[in-house]
């Protein structure tokens, strides 16, 4: 990709200017934290408008304003699809996880799982995955940031990662959780402002009649599209299974992914965590469709303008989009809106790998520590961590979005699986978790260190019956419909196999659920797992079967 | 068990309704192909890239095919509706839990 040639200066001014507000924010935000809870779950204070917010910032990073629209330069229909699972998830993970989890009382997933099964090896289990998802879902934000700086100044994406990566970097050790949560706050805001009026003035240039709505305002360009590029909105260019792994790797991802799940340990109560997801859903569904947008117009104008662009440049079009059709104004609006997102999701990213390295496994290791030393401990833990980050994500992946999908498939079947059961069945115990746990990281992550580290092609990886089904756009995907049903079927049936757990652990299930009461049969029903083993089977046999019907 | 069982059931409804509107319906628009799309004869400089025969859009909304402008409403405003129904479904039996 070739530099634009000159420092952008109005561009670098706005970046600047939002770095600037943002560790302003976390120094104001200090003088709030007082204690070990202030600084990883902001006391617990946090209401639901706030955390909606916050948790949009937290959804809404580079992936979305920039590895979307290459996404979907490069998969049409399916990238569309994948964020449409992604918007939904949340949805899911407020049925299935939030208020209950917010109710549990845990600082994190770790804990969480640690004390529902009352186990330590699954606690330090839990924090090693954890650091393999955020690094992994850190490296593509870092390198996003890296995109935007190579842009604004033309400088290497190197740059932008240790720039972009040591501001955050400081105000996430300075502001603990009520300055990350006001700092997602204030970049949401700057994020939807920055993305929806760009787009729509692209969109007015292209001739789209609904510009000023960007998410449904584009059909009077799709005659032309569909000449042009006919296969824009075929959905059957995948075998369904990909939307079923789609759907499987969003909803349980999302609920496996710390930093997301431990937004809900900062709100009031299981109230203000169901409502803030409302809120969440509603904005990160108008930004996602406006980015869909955004995508229609990048391959539109590419290919009706005959644009050539190498498919390793994708993560640069929105701003080339920008550029070519909108004036420089809104070209540096955009650049400052790509660093809040940025900035927010690494922010939130860095705060729970410092809480599960301090509060989860030193924590676990040195019981007898007390809070104030841990706090301290979590001001040097947040800074290395940011540092060490940094580091790695100097060798980022191609992609940026590739490396979140993975990340999402990772957690799913990880950590998805053993919260969701360790909420709805009081028979789930520790082998049985531990089981489920074990097989669906090496479901995935095995496959993550071939397919995407090694670059291995998919259908050639060891992965017995299922590789040879893992062909077509993203075919990878499809190891989350093996990985999470099968770390489903374990969790089941080895926790039926094996001892009940103690009274004391089922009663978390019916406390988490609101009920201050031990009743036997809430929770503990033979329906539930054994619906979810039938449609865990059902899931695994369709990825082998209906290839004659569906083209590759 | 009254509130337990109602608990548990709304909860499975949305959650069936969610799962549909932001995850299989592209499986069903596969699936059901034929109800969103016509199959026409490839025009002549396309048949190298898509075979003799191809897809072409067969309904629309507000100019978009019927499938994407579904996909993309169910994936945001509908799952929004069911889930802010599920809220206050839970905010009642919340209520009921405490009295």
């Amino acid at each position: 990709m070739e530099p634009r040639g000159e420092v952008f200066v109005l561009g670098l001014i706005l970046s600047i200017a939002l770095l600037v507000i943002s560790v302003f924010i976390s120094v104001w935000a200090r003088r709030f934290t007082r204690s070990l809870g202030d600084y990883y779950v902001a006391g617990r204070s946090i209401g639901a408008l706030n955390n909606g917010l916050a948790m949009v910032s937290l959804a809404l990073s580079l992936t979305t304003f920039i590895g979307l629209t290459a996404l979907i330069i490069n998969g049409l229909y399916l990238a569309v699809a994948v964020y449409a699972s992604f918007t939904a998830s949340f949805i899911g993970l407020m049925m299935l996880a939030a208020p209950y989890l917010r109710r549990h009382k845990s600082y994190t997933t770790m804990a969480f799982i640690a004390e529902r099964y009352d186990s330590k090896f699954l606690r330090i289990f839990a924090v090693i995955v954890m650091l393999v998802v955020s690094v992994l879902y850190l490296a593509g934000n870092l390198k996003g940031i890296g995109i935007v700086f190579y842009y604004l100044l033309g400088v290497p994406e190197v740059w932008g990662i240790i720039v972009g990566g040591l501001a955050v970097t400081l105000y996430v050790t300075l502001g603990g959780m009520y300055g990350v949560t006001y700092n997602q706050t204030f970049q949401t805001i700057v994020i939807i402002f920055c993305l929806m009026f760009p787009v729509a003035v692209v969109l007015k240039a292209l001739g789209a009649a609904g510009w000023a709505f960007p998410p449904l305002g584009y059909g009077n360009m799709v005659p032309l599209m569909e000449t042009v590029t006919p296969h824009y909105f075929w959905p059957m260019l995948a075998h369904p299974v990909t939307y079923v792994a789609i759907f499987l790797g969003s909803f349980f991802g999302i609920i496996g992914l710390p930093h997301f799940v431990m937004r809900f340990f900062t709100v009031r109560d299981a109230r203000e965590a169901r409502w803030s997801t409302i809120i969440c859903v509603f904005l990160v569904g108008l930004v996602n469709t406006t980015v869909y947008a955004t995508g229609f117009a990048a391959v539109y104008w590419m290919n009706t303008t005959g644009f050539d662009l190498s498919a390793a440049a994708y993560d640069y079009m929105v701003f080339i989009l920008i550029d070519n059709l909108a004036a420089q104004g809104w070209l540096a609006v955009a650049v400052a809106g790509a660093i809040a997102a940025g900035l927010s999701t690494v922010a939130g990213l860095l705060m729970i790998m410092g809480a599960g390295l301090i509060h989860d496994l030193y924590g676990s290791l040195k019981p007898g520590v007390d809070d104030e030393k841990k706090l301290k401990l979590s001001y040097a833990a947040m800074f290395t961590v940011g540092i060490l980050v940094i580091l790695f994500s100097l060798n980022p992946p191609t992609f940026i979005l590739e490396a979140i999908m993975w990340a999402f498939g990772i957690a799913g079947a990880s950590l998805g699986v053993p919260v969701v059961l360790g909420i709805w069945w009081k028979r789930t115990n520790k082998y049985g978790a531990a089981a489920g746990m074990i097989a669906g990281f090496l479901l995935t992550f095995i496959p993550w260190i071939l397919i995407g580290y090694l670059g291995m092609e998919p259908v050639q990886i060891p992965l017995p019956f299922f590789a040879k089904y893992l062909y077509g756009p993203l075919g990878w995907i499809k190891t989350t419909a093996v990985a999470i049903p099968v770390s489903f079927i374990l969790t089941i049936l080895v926790s039926w196999f094996t001892p009940v757990p103690p009274e004391a652990l089922q009663l978390q299930v019916d406390q988490m659920h609101g009920w201050t009461d031990y009743n036997e049969k809430r929770y503990n029903g033979k329906v539930l797992p054994v619906t979810i083993i039938v449609l865990a089977v059902l899931v695994m046999w369709f990825m082998t079967t209906g290839y004659e019907l569906f083209p590759k | 068990m009254k509130a337990y069982k109602l608990e548990i059931w709304v909860t499975a409804v949305c959650l069936a309704l969610v799962s549909v509107a932001g995850g299989f319906a592209s499986s069903l628009f596969v699936i059901f192909r034929n109800s969103f799309f016509n199959r026409i004869a490839t025009p002549g400089a396309l048949v190298p890239v898509y075979g003799e025969t191809m897809y072409v859009v067969d309904k629309y909304i507000l100019c978009l095919p019927l499938h994407y402008f579904l996909l993309i409403v169910l994936s945001w405003i509908g799952v929004t509706l069911i889930g802010a129904i599920w809220c206050l479904i839970m905010d009642k039996l919340e209520e009921r839990q405490r009295t």
